[in-house]
């Protein structure tokens, strides 16, 4: 599954985001402008904001949002998802043998990296053995070892590389679908590939390469003419580090910078200015708030499905998002653009009769409640107060607890943990729903609500294993049955991201907006005559 | 002379070991944890313990603690945490930046501040003095980053004249191009820095204005102006100096507030970011280096105290 990241770099610190830099496109709802593209016209450069330095221009590490943006337009993955399809980039094909324990994948002829030597069979095999080595330490190790087994890797030919599994795995096409390879000329021989200096000037296969860093400042790529999917149209684009959102929207209606993704509060204010395209697209954000089992009144189910009555989704949106435009009412913890997502799940529309109902029925009143969150987090303190307000209807007092992102984590990650009743996080997962296995098995580091049941595991792992789709979206399906159930997380929203670009940019329908990454190929975007 | 220079340094050093404990253990009291943002959540806790160990923070604290010293003195800094690159080479980037920026707007303070002080106490209680006293309050009330979004919207979107991010043009390698860069986050540590010397600066000269020798100078038919210049001003370097050193500091470890509004790719916007990171190699680094800044300020300024005033030599 997909290249993930813990969100501490965005404002969620310490909420577990994952995030595919290979999951899905997804299809942008946008301003109607957006699509309307005018001539291209060759040449020009873009200006991109990212709110912070990348970290190490190397996709064996790259795990937060910045740093997966830019080798978005620097590197190539073997394959992507699009919309669930499956969309081949280096690679052109990737054939499983009938017992699904071996992985035939073939690239495509002629590709050549920024520096121009071939992209071959020896760079995926020696990426991948990169990965495996536990002395490089990449933090995509675990989705290539199964059940303690690393699987093994080998080149067939100059262009086929043979992957063997230890056990069927559904999830490995979707894991594979993150992994991006390093070429083996320039690597080879480092000790520590993490601290080598070849990543201050790092050689990749996407549609722009490497030109400038200066750091603080930005990061300059230009066209690459040779890229297999054709010379991108653009001369150069940069990411230029903008560290105070004030100033970077400032920026942004100065054209000192040209696309930025903005918060649902700011979009009025810099859509007025009739400068941009708003592309809005969902982003494969779960937004949520997780009850505590640890906590002994919580371990009551009639109490958490109270709680859930209680709240309405739809004034929680307003509150928080401004409206549904920016984020849809969520009732799946699998996000719409995750495979075997359902509808089909309860819903707890509101109904405080119901609610009074069930927390007399668990015979609890006069009942006090912590509600933890991080404070820097302007959403969460919304939605705090709304769900302090909500709780009060039906006599529940709700605390807040503000907590620094660095004592939440810690708290928020202590397996026993008591020191709050309910919490706000948020995740993107990607494609693979095998991924969202380390929120929610029994004894997983990140399962925030502290939910432990055995048969619900073993729907888990039996689904991570099933090769047959209807089986197993019939597992996934009462995975989701079960949590909205036993309403052990209540699902708030799907968020969606909002990207201003500069009106002068076209092909943005084109370039396929994508979640973390803002655009999976900046290589069709041009200026418009 | 020589021999209290030396008597200095030899004193700052127990300082700055003192200094480098406290700061130490500070970052590593702090909650949370730097290991957590390389972490994702399927990865095994042997992976997570692997990179705790490749990072050295496996070690109990006093053993992470004196590694680091003996690395340090023998010129080794160590990794970012963050993104693995050598903290020294991290500091040096951003360090012309950030000196570039606080030693002109240091500069400019003095040569603003001085006069417009000395202006303000000839002009006690009159109306030019209470117009600049408000605006020296409303100089320490206003947050920078306020004051800084206020300019950009007027300077950089409305009319248009200035940049209003960055150090430079993309792409463009010019002196000019840096200086236009500069400007508005400069104003704002001018104004910051200004409204708070003219303060000290000011009740400086008023005490100076009602010495014996001013007396004498306006008996002798001296006008305001003469006596300011010739005789007050020399006087009006003391507090002055306190300024100096103390800012000197400043001049290495930048502004955290004013660089990121600005996105001014100074020590100031590492600072930051480091923190927020835990990245306790960069913020010691960091740490240090201002500190050694603040002792050598500190020494300056006692030079400097001797050769303005004889009198506090003597004392010595």
């Amino acid at each position: 599954m997909k290249k993930k990241l813990l969100s501490l770099t965005a404002l969620l610190t310490l909420v577990t985001v994952i995030v595919t830099a290979c999951g899905g496109s997804a299809p942008a709802s946008n301003s109607p402008t957006a699509t309307t593209t005018g001539q291209a016209q060759a040449g020009g450069q873009l200006i991109v904001a990212v709110q912070e330095d990348p970290r190490v221009l190397n996709p064996v590490y790259a795990g937060d949002r910045v740093t997966l943006t830019i080798n978005q337009s620097l590197f190539s993955h073997l394959y992507t998802y699009n919309n669930g399809e499956k969309k081949f980039v280096l690679a052109e094909s990737l054939t499983p043998s009938a017992d699904n324990l071996t992985y035939t994948l073939k690239l495509r002829k002629g590709l050549t990296w920024h520096d121009g030597k071939p992209i071959t069979a020896d760079d995926v095999v020696f990426t991948m053995e990169s990965v495996l080595d536990e002395k490089q330490h990449s933090s995509d190790r675990a989705n290539f070892i199964f059940n303690g087994t690393p699987l093994q890797v080998k080149k067939v030919d100059e262009l086929t590389v043979e992957f063997k599994l230890p056990q069927a795995s559904a999830a490995f096409e979707g894991v594979l679908a993150g992994f991006i390879p390093i070429p083996k000329h320039v690597f080879e021989g480092e000790a520590d590939l993490e601290k080598s200096k070849k990543n201050e000037k790092p050689i990749g296969s996407g549609p722009f390469k490497f030109k400038e860093y200066r750091a603080g400042e930005y990061v300059t790529l230009e066209r690459f003419d040779n890229y297999f999917a054709g010379k991108p149209k653009l001369d150069t684009v940069t990411y230029r580090i903008a560290k105070d959102p004030n100033a970077a929207n400032m920026a942004l209606q100065n054209g000192e910078l040209q696309m930025r993704k903005i918060d649902a509060v700011d979009h009025n204010k810099l859509n007025s200015t009739n400068r941009f395209n708003m592309v809005t697209y969902p982003e494969g954000r779960l937004n949520y708030l997780a009850f505590n089992l640890n906590v002994d009144v919580l371990k009551k189910k009639e109490v958490r499905q109270a709680i859930a009555y209680a709240l309405d989704r739809k004034e929680l949106i307003t509150a928080t998002y401004l409206s549904e435009e920016f984020a849809k009412p969520a009732a799946s913890i699998f996000t719409p653009d995750t495979m075997y997502h359902t509808s089909e799940v309860e819903t707890y529309e509101h109904n405080v009769d119901r609610a009074k109902e069930l927390l007399t029925q668990a015979g609890v009143s006069n009942l006090k409640l912590r509600l933890a969150y991080v404070n820097t987090n302007k959403a969460h303190e919304t939605q705090a107060l709304y769900v302090q307000q909500k709780l009060g209807e039906i006599g529940i007092t709700v605390e807040l607890m503000a907590l620094d992102s660095g004592a939440f984590g810690n708290m928020s990650l202590d397996m026993n943990n008591t020191a709050y009743d309910l919490s706000f996080g948020g995740y993107i997962m990607g494609h693979e729903p095998d991924g969202y296995k380390s929120l929610y098995l029994s004894d997983a580091a990140y399962n925030y609500s502290h939910y432990k049941n055995p048969e619900f595991d073993a729907l888990w792992n039996q689904a991570a294993v099933e090769m047959d789709p209807a089986k197993r979206g019939e597992l996934y399906k009462q995975i989701q049955q079960t949590v909205a159930n036993e309403m052990t997380i209540y699902p708030i929203a799907y968020d969606n991201a909002i990207i201003a670009v500069d009106k002068k940019f076209g092909g943005l329908q084109e370039a396929g907006p994508k979640p973390v990454v803002m655009f999976e190929d900046l290589s069709k975007v041009f200026i418009q005559q | 002379m020589h021999k209290y220079i030396l008597r200095r340094i030899l004193q700052a050093i127990p300082l700055l070991i003192v200094i480098s404990i406290v700061s130490f253990a500070l970052i590593k009291l702090a909650p949370g944890d730097p290991v957590s943002s390389f972490v994702t959540p399927d990865m095994s806790p042997e992976d997570v313990e692997r990179i705790r160990q490749n990072m050295g923070l496996d070690q109990p604290i006093y053993v992470q603690y004196w590694h680091w010293l003996v690395n340090m003195l023998s010129g080794d800094w160590g990794y970012s945490l963050v993104n693995h690159r050598p903290v020294l080479t991290l500091i040096m980037e951003r360090l012309p930046a950030t000196i570039g920026l606080m030693g002109s707007a240091l500069f400019l303070s003095l040569l603003i501040s001085v006069p417009l002080s000395m202006y303000a106490a000839a002009r006690k209680n009159k109306a030019a003095d209470k117009v600049l006293s408000l605006i020296s309050y409303i100089g320490i009330s206003i947050p920078s980053f306020w004051f800084g979004i206020m300019l950009i919207y007027l300077f950089a979107v409305k009319l248009q004249w200035l940049p209003s991010m960055g150090m430079r043009t993309i792409g463009v390698n010019s002196f000019l191009d840096v200086v236009k860069h500069g400007i508005l986050p400069c104003t704002v540590l001018v104004f910051m820095n200004v409204s708070v010397y003219m303060r000290y600066i000011r009740s400086q000269t008023i005490s100076q204005l009602e010495e014996d020798y001013v007396q004498i100078q306006y008996a002798y038919g001296s006008t305001t102006g003469t006596v300011l210049v010739r005789h007050v001003l020399k006087n009006t370097l003391l507090p002055v100096i306190t300024i100096f050193g103390m800012s000197f500091p400043e001049l290495i470890a930048g502004a955290f507030i004013t660089e990121s509004v600005f996105s001014w790719p100074g020590m100031g916007a590492l600072g930051i970011t480091s923190v927020f990171a835990l990245d306790y190699p960069v913020i010691m680094g960091i740490t240090m280096i201002s500190s050694v800044m603040l002792v050598i300020g500190n020494l300056l300024a006692d030079i400097l105290y001797g050769i303005v005033d004889p009198r506090i030599k003597t004392m010595k």
